[in-house]
């Protein structure tokens, strides 16, 4: 059985063209190879801390 | 596929054949990224919309520079109706690879039609408004909303969602299904519309007919003879029709064809008139809406202007009232002339500068203060005097409130007189008025220090304290 209130509270107001930069502005783009390349370079960094 | 430490092109190799940086796990990143996109691409030809989205943010999740996968998300999204969602895919598209880029043509393809911008907008805003109608219980409104909007946008599906939504909770299983049929056959794919449509089917308790095994006739309900090379096949029950049956038969057809019109066509013109006036009602909510947005809107005009024109009247009160700017500039003028005409008569001269307030002097213009404190300064010592005559007369005659305004003037207009303001002080003492006393006799101290008068104003002074 479907609970009205709470399907209601899944729907959510749609952005409007105005606010289309602030939503690109807010866009976290951060990715996976963004992530490997920052692991790379910090284990680089400890690696030459050590020797 | 670049290496993402020097920008090479990548080889068969797992590290990179001009840094020698370890790439092997940057390029089954890639590789993943790829898969998704192809996932997403698969999902969309087949119009799994949201099983594409969610292919496609993996897939930039792996690789934000997706060219390609970002384009497809947009495309996706504006299917669905979600437009702000479509334009940053593209626009970000476009800024990663700002060249031979297709996002280029569906920018220019939104950008370039202002009816189509304004009824995405429209779109937008009215499923904004049916939402926060929801929001507040007023769930007709909300359904009339977003009728416009499916109207404005028949591909909108989140509002389609939310008006099968509507009608789940009034519990028309009918119209509720109906709109997610719509749905499905935009996203065929999507969890919502799939759990609404089991709702509305449960409701309805819908079931696959079971397909009725064809009767055969039984050969044992005929006779079978032959006619010569004729084979005849008659049933065993047939009769030979009468026209007394005949008759009957006829009288049965119209009585059942009239049962049928009543049953059958009478209820369908009810349901179609009751339709219509349904349509109207809903024809003439509509237009109330808009009449309360508009009168809304002219509420808040005439609010502005109301505002405005108090802010007016109020700034023209200050030109033009008493103690105003033009009444000011008039008693100067008239100071200045009846100078002119006759430098003796300071009293006619101080009337007119009587009349102007102090405090507009001191926010007033400099040539105004200027030519003010001239003829102040020009009349100061005669009708300075004169005030302290007449107002000295009144204190030796304990009329101790024309006293104070002559005495107040006199000090006002000729501000070394010592005297003058002793006996004011002395005046608004024996009056009663002691916090005026006090005063006076404090700036006597503080302006004349070391003076006779100081030393008994000193003296007033504690005993007015100690009272």
């Amino acid at each position: 059985m479907i609970n009205f209130e709470e399907e209601l509270k899944k729907f959510h107001p749609s952005l409007e063209i105005e606010e289309a930069t602030d939503a690109i502005y807010n866009q976290d783009m951060t990715d996976m190879a963004d992530l490997l390349v920052n692991m790379i370079k910090e284990q680089r960094v400890v690696e030459q801390q050590m020797m | 596929m670049l290496c993402y430490n020097c920008g090479a092109n990548l080889t068969e190799h797992d590290f990179c054949t001009n840094c020698g940086a370890e790439v092997g796990v940057y390029k089954k990143i890639m590789s993943s990224a790829n898969l998704f996109y192809n996932e997403g691409l698969d999902r969309a030809n087949v119009r799994d919309l949201t099983g594409a989205i969610t292919s496609l943010r993996q897939c930039i999740k792996m690789n934000k520079n997706h060219v390609d996968a970002r384009n497809l998300l947009g495309l996706v999204y504006f299917e669905m109706g979600e437009y702000v969602a479509a334009l940053s895919e593209w626009v970000i598209s476009k800024n990663l690879r700002p060249s031979k880029n297709i996002a280029d043509d569906y920018l220019n393809m939104m950008q370039s039609n202002q009816s189509r911008l304004d009824i995405i907008s429209q779109t937008i805003k009215k499923y904004n408004q049916a939402l926060s109608y929801c929001y507040q219980g007023s769930y007709d409104l909300a359904i009339i909303q977003l009728k416009k909007v499916v109207s404005l946008n028949p591909k909108h599906v989140q509002g389609r969602q939310l008006l099968a939504l509507l009608y789940i909770n009034a519990e028309q299983w009918d119209e509720a299904r109906k709109e997610l049929e719509r749905c499905r056959k935009i996203d065929i794919n999507n969890t919502t519309t799939l759990r609404y449509l089991k709702e509305c089917d449960s409701a309805l308790d819908i079931e696959e007919p079971l397909a009725a095994p064809p009767k055969k006739k039984s050969l044992a309900e005929t006779i079978t003879y032959h006619r010569g090379n004729e084979t005849i096949i008659q049933p065993l029950n047939a009769r030979e029709t009468k026209i007394s049956n005949v008759v009957f038969n006829i009288i049965i057809g119209i009585a059942i064809g009239i049962a049928v019109a009543c049953l059958l066509i009478l209820p369908a013109r009810i349901s179609a008139a009751n339709d219509e006036k349904d349509a109207k009602i809903k024809e003439f909510a509509e237009q109330v809406d808009d009449k309360n947005s508009t009168i809304n809107s002219l509420e808040q005009e005439k609010n502005s202007l109301q505002s405005k024109a108090e802010k007016l009247e109020t700034e023209l009160a200050t030109y033009t009232g008493e103690g105003g700017t033009i009444s000011s500039m008039d008693s100067l003028l008239n100071a200045a002339m009846a100078y002119l005409s006759n430098p003796d008569n300071t009293t006619a001269v101080a009337e007119y500068l009587d009349q102007i307030d102090s405090g507009f002097v001191d926010t007033s213009t400099e040539t105004f203060r200027e030519l003010y404190i001239m003829l102040r300064n020009k009349i100061g010592a005669t009708v300075g005097s004169s005030y302290y005559e007449n107002g000295m007369h009144a204190y030796q005659n304990e009329n101790y409130d024309e006293a104070i305004t002559n005495l107040t003037k006199a000090f006002e207009y000729d501000n070394t007189n010592v005297d003058a303001l002793f006996n004011l002080a002395n005046s608004y003492r024996k009056a009663g008025d002691k916090v005026n006393a006090i005063a006076n006799y404090q700036t006597l101290v503080d302006s004349f220090p070391d003076t006779e008068f100081a030393t008994r104003a000193q003296s007033f002074l504690n005993e007015l304290v100690v009272d």
